[in-house]
């Protein structure tokens, strides 16, 4: 339940603002003054946030056992940067704030709620804030909300194509209309973009996307957002546009992310695969689709049946139809216009790493320190690794300098190593890395200090970020995708890809 | 502004429409376009739903401030509610509920009770909604009109979206209304499963709320519900899985034990979608997390085997990791203790400062937490010092603290290592938690006066914790080993007493200077008395609060660890609530300000200002209303009135014996009670009037009554207790014997400690079910029951405590009062009192567990109020 709605931009001027319920405490005249200034409030508490109030009360949660011994909370005051405020908190006006971030974008909202003598709460005042690198929606009804925000992220992605601030200034209108069908008087009503259609009347304004930087991308929604095409003018479906000759296709993504984390003698300490399998519909009159997964796909860790891929978890959207998933691993389901998410699953234990890490340390002299890294790709040789970053931190303060040198194996593309003295790190990156290959990268490292131990321990651990197409760990296999009746010259284009990127995938050091 | 208006006007619809985007552009962006009112206004009239949608925005915003002009569009609004497209019909509906102008909701409502039967399906859910926004306004126009039964039809609808807004319109209303209206019955509750499987995910989330709150019959309905909503855990919508999770949760209580089998099934069901959660994105892993952490502490089991995707990741938001250390701590066992510590050794070397001294600390609170790996952990501390980082040193020395105290006198030989890393010590807490070690364990310290001297240099300057800390170790270390710190004690007693200006410190400095002055041995027992070990925090919420949470799981409560109504103002009709949003800092001020009422009121009043305006108001005393309740003819010539009351936390039966016609001086009796429902019977049997009664004349007495068990006889539930009270007199001069009855007055048993908390109250309050609500009207009141004052004066001298009174929003001078009472059988009651300006009559609600016995506290409210 949600009051209010707005969008900021990342200066924290207002670019969408939506009141769904009255807010007690101000009345009349002063209301819109009353909105700014939360907005301008709010913007300021996330920009600088200050934490020291909730590690106080953590302190407070901790000290509860030091009974003989006064406690005075500790007095240091750290600024913070942004985005270390959590996704949830109170105002001092009472409102409690959500938000969320996005594709480099921040979606926030908030809301401060009512909560009945019973259960449920009640949303007084709900906030988005966006823009070019910060789109905030906030809500209270926790994960309700925080689920509702990254929904209207999506549906405005869907109709204007991309989320930037530009866009949604551009398509305000558009937006207002899509807000009141998704909420009425704060509660969540339609938010499936097929249905949205229905009720919905503005047209959408392309805006070129943003080029964003690499670092800004979130990995999940990167791959499919490849596609900045709003749905609304490819779809003919209720007859009001026929815009000419559109092209009936969908991309499927299965998309794996890899947190891994090595001992410094290579060992994996824990691994998890965190999946999805990912669509983008634009095909014409919403046929039924079928999805075969792999047959001897085998859901629960402890079920004690053996088949190629095990997950532990698997959760579907609500369009699909799971009757014949149980005996042929077969799904049905009528996409949804627009980017949805079919299925997560999730694996823990044993998988095969598709690098493995081998860092060594050696103390030459005192202030003389040579580390190397050696990285192996172990998957299949007709696979390769991108955009591969490997960084390693340096202990701030005592480097005097950092010299690399690579030893690459043939068929890498571009690579170097460098040591980037303001963000004390070492980041080596390398266009491609050929499956089967061995990477060796060799730093000297001169301190102006001696080294002690606590040095050492500055020192990582190694990060490493890639992405390796048309692989997957899992095993997990889309064995067919077909559009379940038999449609006459009904051939959509179907473009299935896999992706494996890195979410953590750390060694220590 | 011209130009807009030119366009506004303009008869090219294309015109007309971009010119209200621009108006509503500008008015996104805070620019006042008011004046524009009526030309927008004049758009209204269109066919096309685009620029229909466009006005009906700008009307919502300038609604507010424009009352007035809103009435013009009412004609359209109707209009529009009738249209043949289900689209517009639906629009208007909708939007003349957002239009917050009370004289437009008489005009609303044949419209919406039109809509609430549309055929169209999205017209129907769109009404749903709009009797909640009507609710929100005009609460008792939705009552006359019978909205709310309406609503109850909704839920049977065909259509599941509109079951879900018919859901949520009713849930909301149950909770601005604190009435029951969202009553789940069986065929309800088949309707609702039924709904849970088509509607959409954010009607699944509704429904599963309101499951939520109904309380199955038994065990068996409740697991047939839980069948019904496991499939939900699979929901790839975190909402409805957290909801879900909150429905089988409740349940499983009700489940019992019997079920264990089936309890653990579930148990393995709920392990894997919690830790799905974990994958999603940082903002609901943080609200996962926050529920979590309720979780475990419910059911430790569930997640006992997963620690170790509570492991940090290298690129978790700060927040993130926070929570997960928490749960980390939760989880932690002799099982997986090495594993953790590892992981722990490990964040402890990271960058985030505030991180990495929570990673020190759940190390110490692992040690507190198990005894047999207290070893390992303390080892894996003394590892962390040994690197000097100035805070993780700090930290650990903070933490280690807490380990002496729950162990003591087992790892005293890591303080040598402590005392190495004194100078890094510059935080209060860290130097007050070392000053703590070596007083504590001055003996074993070789130089623990010279450790302490050193910090004394600087006393003045130090924090007033540091201070106080100091003291009490210099006074230890004084006690433990007299002859060389005399001196010392000396120096710090006289800074402590003649230089600080902090009331503490000062205090605490003549208290001890006092005891070693006049007592040495006692200060020693004083001082060095054996601390009460402290225990593991780790399941630190109380059961109460706990399950209170977990009913609130998937809500703001369960991420603040709060009850909902210690952050949450209550709209309307309900209970009492202050700021409690409000900052703690403020709760403090006022727990202080209650703090100072009370000693002020508790009779040391110390300045002599605080009786001034108690003076102004009568005082009143308890009296016991007097019945005559046997005549001369059936008692010996002796005609009898009787009642009951407290005096002094005792109860007395108060007796009025007028000898008319015994023929000499009465003076002696007995008494006996039948077995009564309050269990009351004499403490003593003996009746004697002094002086004796001579004929003609008449005198009273009391007899003291005693609580007595055995002679209570219990009320079956349900029925209404009788409450009479059979008496036996015995007159000792002709052993003539009477008998009589008389119904007890039940305020003479309420006790003195019947005072609540006023959060403790509204808990209470909420958790009885509105069913055992009672409600009478006391009409012509006296003179001294109108006034809330008076009544709250009177009512203290019953014992009936009040808790908060507040004015009734949107009734102009109604004011609720609110009371609580406490038999001294222990039942509670509460009560709540409407009293209107210049009426001369009070509403009286009561509510109790103890239902049948709630009729007697109404009525003894009701008799106290009339004055009778």
């Amino acid at each position: 339940m949600i009051t209010n709605f707005f969008v900021l931009s990342p200066r924290g001027d207002t670019i969408l603002a939506k009141q769904y319920r009255s807010n007690e405490s101000s009345s009349g005249k002063d209301m819109g003054a009353h909105e700014r200034t939360h907005t301008e409030a709010f913007f300021r508490k996330i920009k600088f946030w200050d934490d020291t109030k909730s590690v106080a009360e953590d302190a407070e949660d901790i000290s509860t056992s030091s009974v003989g011994i006064e406690s005075s909370s500790s007095t240091s005051v750290t600024t913070k940067r942004m985005g270390d405020a959590p996704p949830v908190f109170v105002m001092p006006d009472g409102l409690t704030y959500f938000h969320i971030r996005r594709n480099g974008l921040v979606l926030g909202a908030s809301s401060a709620r009512n909560v009945s003598p019973n259960t449920v709460l009640e949303v007084i005042t709900t906030y988005v804030i966006c823009g070019l690198s910060l789109i905030r929606i906030s809500f209270c009804l926790s994960p309700l909300l925080g689920q509702l925000l990254s929904t209207i992220a999506r549906i405005f992605k869907d109709y204007c194509g991309t989320l930037s601030e530009e866009a949604l200034r551009k398509n305000f209108i558009l937006c207002y209309e899509l807000l009141d069908e998704m909420i009425d008087f704060g509660y969540p009503q339609v938010t499936r973009t097929e249905n949205l259609k229905s009720f919905v009347y503005n047209e959408p304004i392309v805006v070129d996307s943003v080029p964003l930087t690499g670092n800004m991308v979130n990995p999940k929604t990167a791959s499919a957002a490849a596609v900045h095409k709003p749905v609304i003018s490819s779809v003919s479906a209720n007859g009001r546009k026929t815009t000419g000759q559109q092209n009936s296709e969908i991309f499927v993504d299965i998309l794996e992310r890899l947190n891994v984390l090595f001992s410094n003698n290579g060992y994996v300490l824990n691994s998890t695969i965190d999946g999805c399998i990912q669509m983008k519909s634009y095909l014409a009159g919403n046929p039924e689709l079928r999805l075969a997964l792999n047959e001897d796909l085998v859901i629960g860790k402890n079920s004690g049946r053996y088949g190629s891929v095990c997950v532990d978890d698997m959760n579907f959207n609500d369009c699909v139809n799971r009757n014949e998933f149980e005996s042929a691993r077969t799904l049905s389901f009528i996409p949804p216009d627009g980017e949805f998410v079919v299925l997560n699953y999730r694996i823990t234990g044993e998988f095969s790493t598709p690098f493995r890490i081998f860092p060594s340390i050696e103390e030459v002299s005192p202030t003389k320190v040579e580390i190397t890294v050696l990285i192996r790709a172990e998957m299949p040789s007709n696979h390769f690794g991108a955009n591969v970053i490997v960084e390693m931190p340096m202990p701030p303060g005592v480097t005097a300098a950092a010299s690399c040198s690579l030893i690459h194996a043939p068929g890498t593309g571009h690579a170097s190593a460098e040591y980037i003295a303001a963000e004390h790190k070492i980041v080596w990156t390398m266009k491609k890395f050929p499956g089967g290959a061995e990477q060796t990268m060799k730093v000297k490292v001169t301190l102006n200090k001696p080294c002690t131990t606590q040095i050492r321990r500055q020192m990582g651990p190694i990060n490493m970020c890639f992405e390796i197409p048309m692989y997957n760990v899992s095993n997990l296999q889309v064995r067919y995708l077909r559009v379940a009746e038999n449609m006459v010259g009904y051939t959509p284009y179907r473009w299935v890809r896999y992706v494996t990127q890195s979410s953590s995938y750390v060694c220590r050091l | 502004m011209h130009e807009l208006r030119m366009e506004l006007h303009s008869t090219d619809r294309a015109v007309k429409v971009d010119a209200v985007k621009k108006v509503i552009a500008s008015m996104t962006v805070g620019k006042d376009v008011s004046m524009l009112f009526t030309d927008v206004l004049n758009c209204v009239q269109t066919g096309n739903i685009e620029l229909k949608k466009l006005v009906y925005l700008y009307l919502i915003n300038y609604s507010k401030t424009q009352p007035e002009l809103t009435l013009l569009a009412v004609n359209t609004f109707v209009k529009d509610a009738s249209d043949s497209n289900p689209l517009i019909r639906a629009l208007a509906v909708r939007t003349m509920g957002c239009i917050r102008v009370d004289r437009i909701t008489e005009y609303l409502c044949d419209p919406l009770s039109r809509a609430l039967r549309d055929e169209d399906p999205y017209v129907r859910k769109t009404a749903a909604v709009c009797v909640a926004k009507l609710y929100d306004i005009a609460p008792d126009l939705v009552e006359e009109r019978g909205f709310i039964e309406i609503l109850h039809d909704l839920i049977s609808d065909s259509n599941p979206s509109v079951v879900a807004n018919g859901v949520a319109a009713l849930s909301e209303i149950a909770e601005s209304s604190g009435k029951d209206v969202m009553r789940i019955t069986a065929s309800v509750l088949q309707k609702l499963l039924a709904a849970l499987n088509e509607c959409t995910e954010w009607g699944q989330v509704f429904i599963l709320d309101s499951l939520a709150k109904y309380t199955p019959a038994d065990g068996r309905e409740a697991e047939g519900i839980i069948e019904r909503v496991t499939p939900r855990l699979q929901h790839a919508n975190s909402a409805v899985v957290m909801s879900a999770v909150k429905v089988i949760l409740s349940y499983m209580e009700l489940m019992g034990s019997q079920n264990s089998d089936a309890i653990r099934a579930l148990t393995r069901k709920l392990a894997p979608p919690l830790v799905t959660l974990l994958n999603s994105e940082p903002e609901i892993q943080y609200v996962a997390l926050r529920n979590i952490n309720l979780i475990v502490q419910k059911r430790p089991n569930i997640l006992e085997n997963e620690i170790k995707v509570f492991f940090c990741k290298y690129n978790d938001p700060i927040y993130v990791k926070m929570e997960k250390l928490e749960i980390i701590i939760k989880l932690v066992s002799e099982k997986n203790i090495d594993q953790v510590l590892l992981e722990l050794k490990e964040y402890a070397t990271e960058v985030d400062v505030d991180f990495v001294r929570k990673a020190v600390s759940a190390i110490g609170r692992c040690a507190v937490k198990l005894e047999r790996a207290a070893e390992r952990c303390i080892a894996v501390l003394l590892e962390l010092i040994q690197t000097k980082v100035n805070y993780v040193v700090q930290e650990a020395v903070i933490v280690i603290k807490d380990v002496f105290r729950r162990y003591p006198n087992r790892y005293e030989s890591i303080i040598a290592t402590l005392c190495d890393n004194l100078d890094t010590l510059d935080e209060p807490l860290a130097k007050a938690s070392m000053i703590w070690i070596i007083g504590e364990y001055a003996e074993r310290i070789d130089n623990a006066d010279e450790l302490l001297e050193t910090f004394l240099e600087t006393f003045e300057e130090e924090d007033p914790a540091v201070q106080l800390q100091l003291l009490t170790a210099t006074v230890k270390c004084f006690l433990k080993n007299p002859e060389d710190t005399q001196d010392m004690v000396q120096r710090v007693l006289d800074m402590a007493t003649e230089e600080s200006d902090n009331p503490d410190l000062r205090d605490r400095g003549f208290i001890y200077w006092r005891l070693l002055s006049t007592d040495p041995d006692a200060a020693k027992i004083v001082v060095l008395g054996d601390k009460p070990v402290i225990e593991d925090d780790t399941f630190k919420l109380e059961p109460a609060l706990l399950n209170i949470l977990i009913g609130q799981i998937a809500t703001l409560s369960s991420i603040y660890h709060k009850p909902p109504d210690s952050f949450v103002v209550r709209r309307r009709a309900g209970l009492p609530t202050e700021e409690d949003d409000e900052d703690d800092e403020e709760d403090d001020d006022d727990e202080y300000d209650e703090e100072v009422r009370d000693s002020g009121a508790g009779g040391v009043d110390l300045l002599d200002m605080g009786g001034m305006s108690v003076n102004d108001h009568k005082q009143f005393t308890p009296t016991a209303p007097m019945t005559r309740v046997a005549g001369p003819e059936k008692a010996g010539g002796i005609e009898v009135f009787s009642g009951f009351v407290q005096e002094g936390g005792k109860i007395f039966m108060e007796l009025e014996f007028s000898n008319v016609s015994a023929g000499q001086d009465i003076s002696t009796f007995a008494i006996q009670l039948n077995k009564n429902a309050f269990g009351l019977s004499p403490a003593n049997q003996q009746v004697i009037f002094q002086p004796p009664i001579s004929p003609g004349s008449s005198g009273t007495t009391r007899v003291e009554m005693a609580m007595n068990p055995a002679m209570q006889v219990p009320t079956p539930n349900g029925q209404n207790v009788n409450p009479q009270i059979q008496v036996a007199i015995k007159n000792m001069h002709n052993n003539g014997v009477f008998y009589f009855a008389v119904n007890l007055n039940f305020e003479c048993l309420f006790s003195a400690d019947g005072e609540m908390e006023k959060t403790a109250f509204i808990e209470a309050w909420k958790s009885i079910d509105d069913r055992h609500e009672l409600y009478a009207t006391v009409s012509d009141l006296p003179a001294d029951s109108t006034s809330i004052e008076d009544v709250q004066q009177k009512f203290a001298a019953y014992n009936i405590f009040f808790i908060a009174r507040r004015p009734v929003p949107n009734a102009e001078g109604q004011e609720v009062v609110y009371f609580s009472m406490k038999s001294v059988h222990g039942m509670t009651f509460f009560a709540e009192l409407t009293f209107k300006r210049g009426v001369n009559a009070a509403k009286v609600c009561l509510k109790t567990e103890a239902t049948s016995y709630g009729g007697l506290a109404k009525s003894a409210l009701e008799s106290l109020l009339r004055g009778d």
